[in-house]
């Protein structure tokens, strides 16, 4: 191997990318984008087409063209106002504060080595594994008013004195789901964060040990920095994820009691196959695809920024 | 002793390990914790599946089943929901979502690393982007498609809601894999007279096999978590998968039944703890170094 690689002149690296370029490999593309056009260009273009028309599949009558008259609707409706509340606070709040915690355990976890920090680590991984239906379910039991473990268990430390009912109350619905979120979440920000910190360069550690920096401006000065672009990362695909988040909320409340966790998916999923009002819904679907794509920019550029 | 000769470290220092030691006491407290609330609600999943009705509604919870009983995952097999069906029919449409997604995202991803054509930074943000739309908002056009074609209420239709997230994250995720490959290798081969083809398959498919299996695996979980297409696109009971069949059912068999809804659940998560768990290792690789390339 290396015994050609001295035969041959070195050439400058442009020339080498085009002296390989084979026209074939361009188009290994295309069966993606075929793919991508049709499952997701067409769809997302006929919400389009659809958001600026009245149409109701029960109606049994084509779409009807009716200008911007949903968008106009949409302002004024207040359960989208609610709905995207409270999706910026279940995303947010979600995010933020299993990032926090992932970010603490990697920090604690660091030093563990061999067999123990494999092992921990799987053990804390463990969530992640565990389907978004079943994290439902499995907090929604545990909520429970009467047989519920969590209240149970808080009424024999005396910390309430009647049983909660976390899931029925407008109040501590949205809470207790960003719970169970925040419990299948902080793996993913634990995991990515563990990784990262054992990326940093060993030479960086070592110079600021001899510096004697003490534990927190070692954590705050020296590690953080190199964790940021691990930490945006992260933290964009899951504020992203959970923006789409239907399966714990709708297997945990569908949106209720009233409509204190409906969010964005769980109201368009209602106006579109429980009223079937696709024109409606298409055009709250627009909205809010707007809205993430002004966010995506908007935090890509902050990233670049400070990076 | 060699050591004495070399600057202290902080720990060597009398004083200093014993400050080291109570910090030590607090972080091993605080990772016992940790572990302690990742896994006691696997554990109470687990401990209730093998209760009876009865016992696991107590207004005072058992910690251990004082009768265990596998009762709930026999019935699980017999009467009247055909929970096999439901496991095939997840195991099925998300295996195919995931062969599909690898099979088509490669050589796409392999071109988008290596080959410098016109449109390909143009396509690379695309896919980004893909990644990132909302799916409820391609649910009625993508419903309409599906009804369109007939696909709707098939295993198909439920392939093709799968890949509309599937295939933008295999992609991507492939496409770190493969940058991570390095360019110098594929030359060396070029070098020795193979053709590009014999390169790509028996040179670099072995190199990036692991980023293969992470990639399917992942594909794989996401597709098992979905809910909302199943939910929307199936019709038919008996075609629906898994997670959207507990929904379904929990408003009839299981309304109190938690020890028969927790037997269920813990059945619909193993496949994914299996899945995870296998590719655990190469999947922290796949990840950071998208998270480091994506940065």
């Amino acid at each position: 191997m290396s015994a050609t690689s001295v035969e041959r002149p070195v050439k400058p690296a442009s020339a080498r990318k085009n002296a390989e370029r084979v026209p074939w490999i361009d188009w290994m593309v295309l069966p993606t984008v075929v793919v991508l056009a049709v499952v997701i260009g067409y769809p997302v273009v006929y919400t389009l087409v659809l958001s600026a028309t009245k149409y109701n599949m029960l109606d049994m009558v084509p779409p009807k063209y009716i200008g911007g008259a949903n968008y106009r609707h949409l302002f004024t409706d207040p359960i989208f106002w609610t709905s995207l509340r409270n999706t910026a606070i279940y995303t947010f709040g979600s995010v933020i504060i299993s990032s926090l915690l992932g970010l603490t355990l990697a920090l604690l976890t660091e030093s563990l080595t061999g067999w123990r920090f494999r092992s921990v680590r799987a053990l804390l991984l463990t969530p992640w594994a565990v389907p978004f239906v079943v994290v439902a379910f499995l907090f929604r039991y545990m909520y429970l008013q009467n047989g519920g473990v969590i209240n149970a268990v808080l009424l024999d430390l005396g910390l309430i004195d009647k049983p909660v009912l976390w899931l029925n109350n407008s109040y501590l619905a949205l809470p207790a789901i960003m719970v169970a979120n925040i419990w299948a979440m902080m793996p993913f920000f634990f995991l990515l964060l563990s990784a990262a910190l054992a990326a940093i360069p060993n030479e960086v550690i070592e110079s600021a040990r001899i510096d004697r920096a003490g534990t927190w401006s070692m954590v705050f000065q020296i590690k953080l920095p190199f964790l940021r672009s691990a930490l945006f990362i992260s933290s964009l695909l899951m504020i992203i994820s959970n923006f789409n988040d239907f399966a714990k909320i709708w297997a945990m409340t569908q949106g209720g009691p009233g409509y204190s966790t409906t969010t964005l998916v769980v109201y368009v999923y209602r106006l579109a196959f429980e009223n079937f009002n696709f024109g409606y819904a298409s055009a709250i679907g627009v909205v809010w695809l707007v809205l993430l794509l002004v966010f995506a920019l908007v935090y890509l550029r902050a990233v670049r920024v400070k990076a | 002793m060699s050591s004495m000769t070399m600057k202290p470290s902080p720990s060597e220092n009398p004083l200093a390990r014993r400050g080291v030691s109570a910090g030590r006491i607090v972080k091993y407290l605080a990772i016992a914790l940790a572990l302690f609330w990742s896994l006691a609600p696997v554990y109470w999943m687990l401990a209730t599946s093998f209760k009876t009705e009865l016992e696991a509604t107590r207004i005072d919870p058992t910690l251990i089943p004082v009768h265990p009983t596998l009762a709930n995952y026999i019935g699980l097999g017999g009467q009247s929901l055909p929970f096999f069906a439901f496991f095939v029919n997840s195991v099925i449409s998300c295996l195919a979502t995931a062969i599909i997604a690898v099979v088509i995202a490669t050589p796409a991803a392999y071109a988008l690393s290596r080959a410098r054509f016109r449109l390909r930074g143009t396509i690379s943000y695309s896919v980004l982007l893909f990644r990132m739309l909302p799916l409820v908002v391609m649910l009625a056009p993508l419903y309409l498609l599906l009804l369109n074609v007939q696909l709707l209420d098939s295993v198909g239709g439920l392939i093709v809601g799968f890949t509309t997230f599937g295939l933008p994250f295999a992609v991507w995720m492939m496409k770190s894999f493969i940058d991570a490959v390095p360019i110098e290798v594929e030359e060396a081969a070029r070098v020795d007279g193979y053709p590009r083809w014999q390169i790509l398959l028996r040179v670099v498919t072995p190199l990036i096999l692991p980023g293969l299996l992470t990639t399917g695996t992942f594909v794989f979980m996401e597709a098992w978590n979905n809910l909302i297409y199943p939910l929307t696109f199936m019709t038919t009971m008996d075609k629906q998968t898994l997670p959207a069949a507990l929904v379904l059912t929990f408003t009839g068999q299981f309304k109190t039944d938690w020890g028969g809804m927790m037997a269920a659940s813990t059945v619909t998560t193993l496949p994914l703890m299996i899945a995870f768990f296998a590719v655990q290792r190469s999947m922290v690789r796949g990840l950071t170094s998208g998270a480091v390339a994506g940065a």
